[in-house]
């Protein structure tokens, strides 16, 4: 059994169905590239294993080292060590990254972090990241500039220490050296506490940074190929529309059979 | 440099009904305070209890108010702090204090330093008898006594009271405090602050508003009014909680701040509880030179009922000001928030900005917020802003994807909107306070809240 196992899953907001069975299996330890056009599903499945309330499961399941989270809060997710880096991270103003930061690690903990271990945690998660400790005594994400958000996402994430984690679009609107800093923490992090990490892009661009074990590519809410890191250097070469037309050979004509 | 953006208020707001509050006439020495008691008096008798209606979802009554049932409780003036105000101020190392329970003050204490270099802090009923030259140079020259029946009550009936004289060019870096107790159901109390701060002195000053166990009605009117005469600075908090279970305290008052040539006000009003609240809080830049900055919070709960009025007065040019408000609402409270810039004819290059911003945290609770401008002059820049606003969802996920619980994100949401204007009281102690007690009104609402996000 996979730390987490993703089955079946369909997923739909208000007006239509995004997720039309998706099956995804993420161990600690592993790197999973998630790849696929604009509007494939991708941000939907990120957002629908930490549990956002707008997305509603109609269908399938998700588990975490076998225990059902499918109907859990998104609190008792992350505390189990699921974390999502966002695409589009919220600002709170009148709250220090700091401040954030210890209430979060206080979360999975039976007594709160002390000063001095979380000093040295914060230490070393700024010198990963190359930022400096004023930074953390900022408002969290307020008037952050996105390659500032995308740093704090990691930072968090560094902080945080979770089992699985799930980059969404973490490499969109960076310039290269905030992208070389943010696949640094990440290959780090992987390498130092053996995070698993779901790493989802539109773009190929990180994964010269960030190798992945296995890639999945992604079309209109399904997973429709699988593989190796060969598959990311096909797709930087063809794009994904040989994939959708090899897909309406292989699907298109059977369904209007079905009908 | 012209950009004077009058808006026009409604009929029914309380910009139109606005007369200036330029005062009853004893600031000009012409009456003493016992005349001035009597005309109120007189009006207290032909004079209604008073409604604001603004339109046809808000009033704010006290026409079913038993008046004749509150009645001033004279007390032992023993000399002990009461409980809810010695928890309010734990830990704090004041310039002065001074406590009214009730009707009676029963503490005061002023750094014998202080006392010797010219400071005045006692009873107003003692600053009549002791300092009647002060007194009678500034008594009510900014308050009124016959607007309405309770203001009337206050002038008439006014018990008590605190007087702050700081002279010319002293700074004093500890706060002044006072502190006004209603500790006893059935009470009246008629409370007038009266605060100068000579030219060039520097100081801080803090009102409390407390109510300690009790059940049943109150009444708490008043005035207060604070001079501060040229190039003197003064730091102003008001902190109001009369809240309680079963506390019902109705608070119909009239704060003033007058501020001459070069000087500079700071003042941050914090109302956090009371069964009824309608305060007017005028803030007026009166001389060239003269600037503020107000800020304030307020946060009502359960079937809490306020009503601010605020007044940013500009007088003369050229002056300047700067007014935030934020505000929140659970329960069934009902919360409106009026602020009215006024540039008087002559106020040439006045420069003003007023914002309010409101958060509904139930689906029951009610809030208004109406900010408007009359400018009677030009070349003044004037505007003002207002949002009314819910949680936002997308701040909650964020957080809780972190481990937060819902309720632990909503505090943090609530807190963080509150806390830019909380930092700017600068006194740990009181910015600790105002923190806890918004902490516990977020607790107490948690189901609300929860049950709002729900429906939405």
């Amino acid at each position: 059994m996979a730390d987490l196992e993703i089955r079946n899953l369909h997923v739909r907001t208000e007006d239509r169905e995004i997720l039309r069975g998706v099956d995804l299996a993420v161990n600690k330890g592993e790197i999973h590239a998630l790849m696929g056009p604009n509007g494939s599903g991708k941000s939907t499945l990120a957002n629908t294993i930490l549990g956002h309330p707008a997305y509603e499961i109609t269908e399938g399941e998700i588990l975490f080292r076998g225990q059902p989270l499918t109907e859990a809060d998104p609190e008792d997710r992350a505390q189990a060590g699921l974390f999502l880096a966002f695409q589009y991270p919220a600002a709170i103003p009148g709250v220090s990254v700091a401040n954030f930061l210890r209430m979060a690690m206080n979360t999975k903990r039976e007594e709160p972090i002390g000063v001095k271990e979380f000093g040295a945690k914060l230490r070393h998660a700024t010198d990963l990241l190359h930022v400096d400790r004023e930074f953390t005594s900022r408002h969290l994400n307020d008037g952050f500039s996105g390659g500032e958000k995308k740093r704090c996402e990691i930072l968090q994430m560094a902080m945080l220490e979770p089992e699985v984690a799930v980059l969404d679009e973490t490499d969109s609107g960076l310039d290269i050296d905030a992208l070389r800093t943010v696949a640094e923490g990440v290959n780090k992090l992987h390498d130092e506490t053996g995070m698993g990490a779901l790493v989802i892009t539109h773009y190929q661009r990180i994964l010269h940074y960030v190798t992945p074990d296995f890639v999945h590519v992604m079309l209109d809410g399904r997973i429709v190929r699988e593989g190796g890191p060969e598959l990311v250097e096909q797709l930087e070469r063809q794009g994904y529309d040989w994939l959708r037309e090899e897909l309406e050979v292989l699907t298109g004509a059977p369904e209007e059979d079905d009908v | 440099m012209s950009e004077a953006r009058s808006t026009k208020p409604g009929a029914a707001r309380q910009a139109t009904l606005y007369r200036a509050l330029d005062g009853a006439g004893a600031g000009d020495g012409v009456r003493t305070v016992e005349e001035l008691r009597a005309a109120a008096l007189a009006a207290y008798e032909h004079l209604d209890l008073p409604s604001w209606r603004r339109s046809g979802f808000w009033t704010t009554s006290l026409r079913d108010l038993d008046v004749e049932s509150l009645q001033p409780h004279h007390v032992e003036a023993d000399g002990q702090v009461p409980a809810v105000v010695a928890e309010a101020l734990k830990g704090d190392e004041p310039a002065g204090l001074l406590v009214q329970r009730d009707a009676t003050v029963v503490h005061v204490w002023l750094d014998p330093e202080l006392a010797e270099r010219g400071v005045v802090l006692c009873s107003l009923e003692d600053a009549v008898r002791d300092h009647p030259e002060l007194v009678a140079e500034y008594f009510m020259r900014r308050l009124t006594y016959d607007r309405h029946k309770l203001e009337a009550a206050a002038g008439a009936f006014w018990t008590g009271g605190a007087f702050l004289y700081v002279p010319p060019g002293l700074v004093v870096e500890r706060p002044f405090q006072l502190a006004y107790v209603i500790d006893e159901p059935g009470t009246a109390q008629y409370a007038h602050t009266l605060a100068i701060g000579g030219e060039s002195s520097d100081f801080r000053l803090r009102e409390y508003d407390l109510a300690g166990g009790f059940e049943g009605p109150a009444l708490h009117a008043g005035g207060f009014e604070l001079y501060l005469e040229a190039n003197a600075r003064c730091r102003l908090a008001h902190f109001q909680d009369w809240g309680g279970e079963g506390q019902e305290v109705h608070d119909v008052s009239t704060h003033v701040v007058r501020v001459a040539r070069d000087g500079h006000c700071q003042w941050i009003p914090i109302h956090l509880g009371g069964r009824l609240t309608r305060q007017h809080l005028e803030l007026s830049t009166a001389e060239p030179g003269a600037d503020m900055r107000h800020r304030g919070i307020y946060f009502t709960e359960a079937e809490e009922h306020l009503d601010l009025f605020t007044v940013d007065l500009h007088e003369v040019g050229p002056t300047t000001g700067d007014t935030v408000w934020k505000g929140a609402a659970t329960g069934h409270s009902r919360a409106s928030y009026e602020g009215l810039i006024k540039i008087r004819a002559g106020a040439q290059e006045s420069h003003t900005y007023l914002q309010t911003h409101s958060m509904m945290l139930s689906p029951r609770a009610k809030v208004d917020a109406i900010p408007s401008l009359i400018v009677e002059t030009d070349s003044v820049s004037a505007s003002h802003g207002g949002t009314v606003g819910e949680v936002d969802e997308t701040q909650v996920f964020y957080m809780r994807s972190r481990g937060l619980s819902r309720q632990d994100a909503v505090r943090v949401i609530v807190e963080g909107y509150f806390e830019p204007i909380v930092v700017q009281l600068g006194d740990e102690r009181l910015e600790g306070l105002v923190r806890e007690r918004i902490a516990a009104k977020l607790a107490r609402a948690d189901e609300d809240i929860e049950a709002y996000a729900a429906a939405r």
